[in-house]
């Protein structure tokens, strides 16, 4: 009966293990998807605000491990929700290749509680959040740049810590997400990647929206779009609108605000285009 | 009158307009295109006039690729693959290249572009927003020799005559699913076939076709390396795209 309640257990576990699934429990911050994928690094007051008000506007409630920056959606965002903006024990079956946690039990906790010597607690530090060179800087930014398959529909962006990268954005293109993480690995002087790259899934409502946002854009916003790119992304997730990129002005800014609000069947625009600061003479 | 004779009249009136449609189409009644005598291409494309050499592919290949910025390759997300149009060669023997020779040479063309092309779009199955349309037709297929029955494995069926592809040309046209407008061309000629013949439906598999089986599938690469290099960020697109990217790491990366 023993031998036989042994042999269950190691199969079970031999099974979680092929899904490439681990169950654990860890300490995470309770972020918005928009958030997590955009306000890289500590846990900083503005980042707070940020997750509270997106989560609030329509953005998904996610996790963000602490120990390694990898961003985890959830199956019952109901558990996380009301910990937005704080910090949490998790406990439950972690995904990191699909970057999805089945939740057993969550329990907030005060930054205080995590130990000193716990690598998530090194990673709430500002001081952790320094490139090891900006030369490492300057060749991770020319290769995200440089790859070929990106479109105004993607977005990828980084941060480093130290000599590692933590790569993060939306891409409709599975190829994208592996694509920036071999070319990045391939840079001499980086050590580990933390694959954060969400692979959004191509709706035909989705895609109809793209396609309109894009459209109402170019219309009045012409000068940010070129042949082969744009300085505007345009990120279309679940009905929601994500402007990304950068504009001459605030009046640029806000029109293009407008301009995706009038799209139909689009739920929500957050736009978080920066304004490009003019150069001093 | 008699009510069937009306019926009868208005029978006759339909059949004949449903032959003289066929006939102001273009589409001989077998079905069977073909290259007409003297011409350079087959008409598969609207416009001939655009394609150009492209320095990343040989000197058999032409082709457009639309730099408006609406209506250009990187504005697509998804592909669509029809099914692959046939020409029969000026002078073959149509009689040797039934349907069913046509359709084997088609679907395996078919099966490799998509195969080829989904490395650069993901593969849909419906015209939609943001979604190309891939039209592509094998043109001057010829019909070879009689297929011994010992070439075709037990289990696999011998085409009535065996379909050359020695002197086969692809033309592709790349358009909005929605608009039909076109965003990108391409006239291969570069002659990968020659001495290959295919001599069973199911071929693919069978050792004896391996030569037409590879040849397909460089010109289906060739369409993917046509379409890859098109994406590549090249001169001042390249500038572009670098003084455009922004990371909102920025500012933790620098440690501010």
């Amino acid at each position: 009966m023993k031998n036989t309640f042994v042999a269950f257990a190691c199969l079970a576990l031999a099974g979680l293990q092929s899904n490439g699934a681990e169950i654990s429990t860890f300490h995470a911050y309770v972020d918005s998807d928009l958030c997590a994928r955009l306000m890289l690094g500590p846990i900083t007051d503005s980042r707070v605000q940020c997750s509270l008000q997106t989560v609030k506007e329509g953005s998904s409630p996610v996790l963000v491990r602490l120990k390694d920056n990898v961003v985890l959606t959830v199956n019952k965002q109901k558990m996380i929700k009301e910990h937005v903006g704080k910090f949490a024990e998790v406990n439950g079956e972690a995904k990191l290749k699909a970057g999805t946690v089945k939740l057993d039990a969550v329990k907030p906790v005060e930054m205080g509680a995590i130990p000193s010597g716990d690598s998530g607690r090194r990673l709430l530090d500002v001081r952790m959040y320094k490139a090891a060179s900006p030369q490492i800087v300057e060749k991770v930014r020319h290769e995200l740049a440089m790859m070929p398959y990106i479109t105004q529909f993607d977005f990828i962006s980084f941060t480093m810590v130290g000599s590692d990268v933590i790569l993060t954005g939306w891409t409709v293109r599975q190829t994208n997400r592996s694509e920036a993480f071999n070319r990045v690995k391939s840079i001499e002087g980086v050590q580990n990647i933390t694959n954060n790259i969400e692979v959004l899934p191509l709706g035909m409502n989705d895609n109809q929206i793209r396609a309109a946002a894009r459209a109402a854009l170019q219309r009045t916003l012409s000068r940010y779009f070129w042949g082969s790119g744009s300085d505007i992304k345009i990120i279309v997730q679940n009905g929601n609108i994500i402007l990304l990129g950068a504009v001459a002005t605030k009046a640029d800014s806000d029109l293009a605000t407008i301009q995706c609000n009038s799209v139909p069947m689009a739920f929500h625009v957050f736009n978080m285009l920066k304004v490009r600061t003019p150069a001093k003479s | 009158m008699n009510p069937r004779n009306n019926c009868f009249k208005t029978l006759s009136i339909c059949m004949a307009a449903a032959v003289m449609l066929g006939a102001c189409s273009g589409t001989a009644p077998s079905g069977i295109k073909k290259i007409a005598a003297g011409q350079e291409h087959s008409g598969f494309l609207k416009d001939y006039s655009a394609l150009k050499p492209n320095p990343n592919l040989d000197a058999d290949a032409l082709t457009f690729v639309s730099t408006d910025a609406q209506k250009n390759l990187r504005g697509y997300l998804a592909i669509m693959v029809d099914p692959i149009d046939i020409y029969v060669a000026t002078n073959a023997d149509e009689s040797k290249i039934p349907e069913s020779s046509r359709a084997a040479v088609a679907k395996y063309f078919h099966h490799a572009l998509v195969k080829a092309v989904s490395d650069a779009y993901p593969i849909v199955d419906a015209p939609g927003p943001l979604v190309l349309r891939l039209r592509a037709a094998l043109v001057g297929i010829d019909a070879g020799g009689a297929v011994n029955a010992g070439d075709v494995p037990e289990g696999g069926k011998a085409l009535a005559n065996a379909v050359n592809i020695g002197k086969v040309a692809v033309e592709m046209e790349l358009v909005d699913s929605e608009t039909g407008e076109r965003v990108a061309a391409m006239v291969d000629k570069a002659s990968l076939g020659s001495g290959a013949e295919v001599g069973a439906e199911q071929f693919s598999r069978m050792q004896k076709f391996a030569a037409a089986r590879e040849a397909f599938d460089e010109w289906a690469a060739r369409v993917w390396l046509f379409l890859d290099s098109s994406m590549q960020l090249t001169g001042e697109d390249a500038d572009k795209a670098l003084k455009a990217y922004v990371s909102y790491g920025s500012e933790a990366e620098t440690g501010k």
